[in-house]
């Protein structure tokens, strides 16, 4: 684009420093934080003080940091879910599918064994909670593989069939729990039974076991993709598949295992949220705001590049950000939905961030002797 | 048994619409994975209109137009700025999930205006669809309009040498991409369901992606697989009509999304690429640069 005498370009960035990745995050979602004041416009109450009351309650009340950390460990499986196939340069969207397949998973390991009716445990319930965290992994690596398998072999897009099994899985939820569904409750309300007080995940210092294995998870994996010959394998493949195959490395096997990964561990967030958040133990009956709630996982690893260290401040971040939204969304009497909205926020300015990113702007002067007309006359002599 | 096949037909003409745009879209080399997101904001802005206004008309207006702005501005992201479309397509979902859960929320319930009127019982839009496949398919292929689109989906750098501004045809066809998407959504909550709930849709912006790439590109396959879908859709809300008793109704409620996926595969297969795939746009998902 010419402007006068400089010419505006979109360049491709030679190189882009960690510091410089991580200054685009932050402005990411201090943008997507900034435009969100538009939706505390319709409260009578200032501006500043629903920032206080979002941030206050999220950080800093005694019941909103315990939900916060709940909800990061939540989000952080499904950021990793989301981020391993997207090293791989595949778009895994089935979080809420691969969630509800764990929960269901989860919750079938008592009910086959008929536990739930504390009379008649058999097994040592620590090896029961075991199984049931086995269980949700193998049911949501069964879920992702599936798609995964389908875009190995078939080259099928793996976004339309992800979609549809978030489909197909909230609606056998539905079936499970609701209407005499097998896993309804005693009391016909629409939810699954609750589990048993020996099968809830044990607790450290108030926070339940899956924390331990979401912090491990976040160092193991960027261990994975940074000293690995697998994760070299796996990001080469995502950075350009063509030269990959050229290079010896086989798609049909790591787009199968990114997806098994990537399913397993979304499978582990549905068996953090329904059997070890105190207070819940059970598939609730708005089970889908929960699977709705995964999609944060994908921005998150977006922002944060496919780092899952690096993920975990902004899952915190936003875990706080989702649990203050919907607290200031009852103090301020604000409409439903002010948490889905700096979720669609964020995504705006990840997608305008992306395009600098990846891009710079050419700011250049023309020289003068482009710009100046050819000479009509002959000179004189 | 007419209502339901009128029923039908009138679900089938919401993957219909949405399904054509996309098709406009991707015969010009644009692939828009977000046009759920479309659908989502063209019918909760139609939805908000019609009932703030008190008339139907300005609410499909409403739909149309933020449809089409938001078509443009996938259009900016993908053709000017060359990003990744599936970016840019899976960001417009979301933001568009997010933002209309929100705006649309304090509209939730029904939409308190007369049912707009029908004929013989089946909705207007059915034969409005039908006409929109007949021009969508004279402009593709029998004008030369559709041959500058077809061409800068198959191979932009070839059209653009034979004269064919391929930027322009471009935005042309996400803009009318985007229109017909958000056409498709108020037809949704103005007509069809005409209650405003979060999330409306659930998934049906992504069976009419999928509805594309079994229709091999060509808009009469597009409007038997709508009509198909909408059958099925219809049956699968209401099954003891059919098989009165037999499984859960929420069990019926995922038959459409899973008869999706091995169809899916079958146009997958290496012989049906070899053998019916050759309509795919050879561009498509690729961003161009002039050179």
């Amino acid at each position: 684009m010419r402007l006068g005498r400089y010419e505006l370009t979109l360049e491709p960035r030679p190189a882009r420093p960690a510091i410089f990745t991580a200054l685009t995050a932050v402005v990411a979602i201090l943008l997507a934080l900034a435009l969100s004041s538009f939706l505390f416009l319709s409260s009578d109450a200032p501006l500043i003080d629903a920032y206080r009351a979002m941030f206050s309650y999220a950080f800093f009340n005694p019941h909103g940091v315990l939900a916060t950390v709940h909800r990061s460990i939540y989000l952080l499986f499904c950021t990793y879910a989301f981020l391993v196939p997207l090293r791989a340069g595949l778009w895994n969207i089935g979080l809420p599918g691969q969630v509800y397949a764990g929960g269901l998973a989860a919750f079938a390991v008592p009910f086959v064994l008929r536990t739930h009716n504390p009379q008649t445990l058999a097994l040592p319930p620590g090896l029961l909670i075991v199984l049931m965290i086995a269980a949700a992994a193998a049911a949501g690596a069964a879920t992702g593989g599936f798609a995964g398998l389908l875009r190995a072999k078939l080259q099928v897009n793996e976004i339309l069939v992800t979609m549809m099994l978030n489909s197909i899985l909230f609606w056998l939820v539905a079936y499970m729990i609701k209407e005499g569904g097998p896993f309804m409750s005693a009391t016909g309300e629409g939810e699954s039974f609750g589990l048993p007080s020996s099968l809830h995940a044990p607790l450290l210092l108030g926070v339940p076991v899956t924390a331990v294995l979401a912090l491990c998870v976040a160092v193991l994996l960027d261990l994975l993709f940074a000293k690995t010959a697998l994760g070299y394998r796996i990001r080469a493949f995502g950075e350009n598949p063509a030269a990959a195959r050229y290079g010896g490395i086989i798609p049909v096997a790591l787009s199968l295992l990114v997806f098994l990964l990537g399913g397993a561990f979304a499978a582990l967030a549905g068996y953090h949220y329904f059997a070890a958040v105190p207070g819940v133990y059970k598939i609730p009956g708005n089970y889908g705001y929960y699977g709705d709630l995964g999609f944060y996982g994908i921005i998150a690893a977006l922002i944060a590049r496919g780092s899952s260290l690096g993920a975990v401040p902004i899952v915190v971040l936003f875990a706080g950000l989702s649990v203050g939204a919907r607290f200031a969304q009852g103090e301020l009497r604000l409409p439903f939905g002010v948490d889905y909205a700096l979720l669609g926020l964020l995504m705006m300015t990840f997608v305008a961030s992306h395009v600098l990113y990846h891009f710079r702007f050419g700011w250049r002067r023309i020289p003068s002797e482009a710009l100046q007309p050819v000479p009509t006359e002959l000179p004189r002599g | 048994m007419w209502e339901l096949v009128a029923r039908s037909l009138e679900a089938s003409t919401i993957f219909l619409f949405a399904a054509l745009g996309e098709l406009i879209d991707q015969r010009s080399g644009v692939l828009n994975v977000g046009l759920e997101g479309l659908m989502l904001f063209g019918g909760t802005a139609a939805f908000i209109t019609a009932q703030t206004t008190g008339s139907h008309a300005l609410g499909f207006l409403a739909g149309l137009t933020l449809g089409g702005l938001l078509g443009l501005g996938h259009g900016f992201f993908s053709i000017t700025l060359r990003g990744d479309q599936v970016v840019s397509g899976m960001g417009l979902w979301i933001l568009s999930f997010g933002l209309t859960t929100y705006l649309g929320s304090p509209y939730t319930g029904p939409l308190g205006l007369g049912r707009i009127p029908s004929l013989w019982g089946l909705s207007p839009f059915f034969p409005l669809g039908v006409a929109l496949v007949a021009i969508t398919w004279l402009l593709l292929f029998r004008t030369g309009l559709g041959l500058a689109i077809r061409s800068a989906g198959e191979n932009p750098a070839a059209a653009e040498a034979s004269g064919i501004p391929v930027t322009s045809i471009r935005f042309l066809c996400v803009a009318l991409g985007g229109m017909l998407a958000g056409l498709s959504g108020a037809t949704y909550t103005l007509s069809y369901n005409p209650v405003w709930n979060y999330n409306f849709l659930m998934g049906w912006g992504f069976v009419s992606l999928a509805l594309v790439f079994f229709s091999m590109w060509n808009p009469w396959i597009l409007l038997a697989g709508a009509s198909l879908f909408g059958i099925m859709w219809q049956l699968s809300l209401s099954p003891e009509l059919i098989l009165p008793g037999v499984l859960s109704r929420y069990v019926w409620r995922t038959v459409p999304f899973a008869i999706t996926i091995p169809i899916l595969c079958i146009i997958s297969t290496p012989w049906f690429r070899t053998r019916w795939g050759l309509a795919k746009p050879e561009a498509l998902g690729r961003p161009y640069a002039k050179g």
